[in-house]
């Protein structure tokens, strides 16, 4: 199976795999829309391709799109009941490859060039921008969708997912943190010389395409795209300025960032569950062309409790992106794996435990490295303990991790102003604070009568014994086992 | 009569029957709905001394209960004329 090239054979392939279903009836773009997506995720139900929208004839609502597993795997064009760490594997492999390039083609084979508005007609308005959660502070444009930029010195493209607020017909604001690529270049570039930032939003991307968007990886995103799918990705050049987007995105935003000029954004219903981050003055992008496919299709990720795409999509690639650092540093890890459900704030490194303060050189790995900014605990468990598996990890940390001399702080390092715990100052300022929870057993314990026996039954029974119980499972009376 | 929703931290912020400078966004049915203007307007809690009504929301969206009149004296344009 192939990995879908566009948003519309990603759709038809969820649908065909009865992981998305279609929604007839019209849908209000004030929060209805979102709260059908919001409850998709909730359930992790199927996707939600919601085909008619009031206001907005023609146009169309894909939600959810990769808030399970199984629609990953559709997207890598995998078997959808690939578990998850063979879906990990199979990124390792694409991503540990050879690059490949995009290609740029001509902007009359560009589908994204069916429609566009200049001048006059741009309104932001003409498109169906949902108001995704109630209480929000607008209506949000970008949800899931890149924002993208080229340095202005080194000239290295980056594709972001920056999330933007409606704040009128042609302008819009977002949140975008100072430790990102695109924060860097602004606060270190454009705002010191007054010049503006050309930008574009594309929107509708393909599966892949948002998750190189969303991924922490220091390969550019469109090489990036080329390398998931196994074939270069199609960019075409924007309309008002020199970058490239997708061309098989379903809209396109292309307008200026303006880095002394800022307006109100905010509150938003974020990935971490909570609406944290205050409504504030934040990055403004002023729209100057709009280009879209016939019969667009609007992106929509409903953030909130788990589990929604950005938890999924960042878990799942900062973990792999972590584990190539740490095997890159020579780190004798096993296995990382963040669960969604942490709000990717929880990473759990499995190690083989042959030197002492391995976990504490992992923590400082880690939180040290470009991927530290978006999380801020760091449990480290052995190569016997399944990462996977919560119930295991967690009986590792309650039980090994020691009180004193298993949990090491570190202060005053770069956060997010999206942390719910952290205070009003921290949030302003971006300060993070870190711990590292060590639950392996210390090197210098003597293994024979230092180090306690996990009482378990792979663990404490002879091969023989397990395997006869396995085999008179049934024959004992119990329903078997999935 | 238009509809008006305006986001503050603390309601005292919102003084009465003085001028004031405020963000606002239109709460008017329509696709333009949400969509934000920079104002200087006057405000009442008494909801028949002007035409235009506004509610409140607070620092995290939360609706709040206090109410308003409003009237809109004019737009005032923010935006640097380099990005006009």
């Amino acid at each position: 199976m192939a990995a879908p090239r566009s948003n519309r054979e990603f759709v038809e392939a969820c649908i065909a795999a009865g992981d998305a279903v279609r929604i007839k009836q019209e849908v209000d773009w004030e929060n209805e829309a979102g709260a059908i997506v919001r409850r998709a995720c909730e359930l992790a139900a199927p996707a939600p391709f919601m085909e008619k929208i009031k206001d907005y004839p023609g146009f169309s609502y894909f939600g959810a799109p990769l808030s399970t597993y199984r629609r990953m795997a559709i997207a890598l064009g995998l078997d959808p009941a690939t578990r998850l760490p063979e879906i990990g594997k199979e990124y390792l492999k694409r991503t540990n490859g050879e690059v490949i390039a995009p290609v740029v083609i001509d902007r009359k084979d560009a589908p994204c060039k069916e429609n566009v508005l200049r001048g006059a007609d741009v309104d932001l308005c003409r498109l169906p921008v949902p108001l995704v959660h109630d209480g929000d502070g607008g209506r949000y444009v970008g949800t899931w969708h890149a924002v993208v930029t080229r340095h202005p010195v080194r000239g290295d493209v980056n594709w972001g997912m920056y999330r933007q607020m409606m704040f009128d017909s042609r302008t819009m604001s977002g949140a975008v943190f100072p430790f990102s690529d695109l924060g860097k270049a602004l606060n270190d570039y454009y705002l010191p010389r007054g010049e503006s930032c050309p930008f574009a939003t594309a929107i509708g991307l393909s599966p892949l395409a948002a998750m190189a968007a969303c991924a922490p990886s220091p390969i550019p995103e469109p090489e990036l795209v080329g390398m998931l799918a196994g074939e270069p990705a199609r960019l075409v050049k924007c309309e008002t300025n020199d970058l490239e987007v997708p061309a098989d995105a379903e809209i396109i935003l292309e307008g200026e960032i303006c880095p002394d000029y800022k307006v109100e954004e905010g509150p938003f219903g974020e990935y971490t569950g909570y609406r944290t981050s205050p409504r504030d003055f934040r990055v403004t992008f002023r729209v100057n062309c709009i280009t879209y496919r016939n019969n667009a299709t609007m992106t929509i990720s409903n953030m909130g409790v788990p589990q929604d795409e950005g938890q999924l999509l960042r878990s799942f690639s900062l973990g792999l992106e972590l584990e190539k650092l740490l095997k890159s540093q020579g780190i004798p890890v096993t296995g990382v794996y963040m669960h969604p459900r942490s709000t990717h704030h929880m990473m759990i490194v499995g190690v083989k435990p042959t030197y002492s303060g391995v976990a504490q050189q992992i923590g400082q790995l880690a939180f040290g490295s470009k991927l530290g900014p978006w999380f801020h605990m760091v449990m480290v468990v052995d190569d016997q303990t399944d990462i996977y598996n919560w119930d295991e990890v967690y009986h590792a940390f309650c039980t090994r991790c020691h009180p004193e001399n298993g949990i090491h702080i570190y202060r005053n390092s770069p956060g997010t102003p999206l942390y719910p715990f952290a205070t009003p100052q921290e949030r302003k300022y971006s300060i993070g604070s870190k711990v590292v929870f060590d639950c392996l057993w210390p090197t210098d314990w003597d293994k024979i009568n230092d180090v306690p026996t996990l009482v378990s039954f792979k663990n404490v029974y002879p091969q023989h014994i397990q395997d006869k119980v396995l085999a008179n499972w049934a024959a004992y009376g119990y329903p078997p086992v999935k | 009569m238009n509809q008006w929703e305006v986001f503050v931290n603390d309601v005292k912020e919102l003084a009465e029957d003085r001028e004031l400078e405020l963000t606002l966004r239109t709460l008017n049915p329509g696709i333009h709905k949400f969509t934000y203007q920079r104002v200087k307007c006057q405000l009442s809690s008494d909801l028949a001394k002007h035409v235009d009504q506004l509610q409140v929301r607070l620092g995290r969206g939360q609706l709040s209960p206090s109410r308003f009149s409003i009237r809109v004296l004019g737009e005032v344009q923010r935006l640097p004329a380099k990005y006009l």
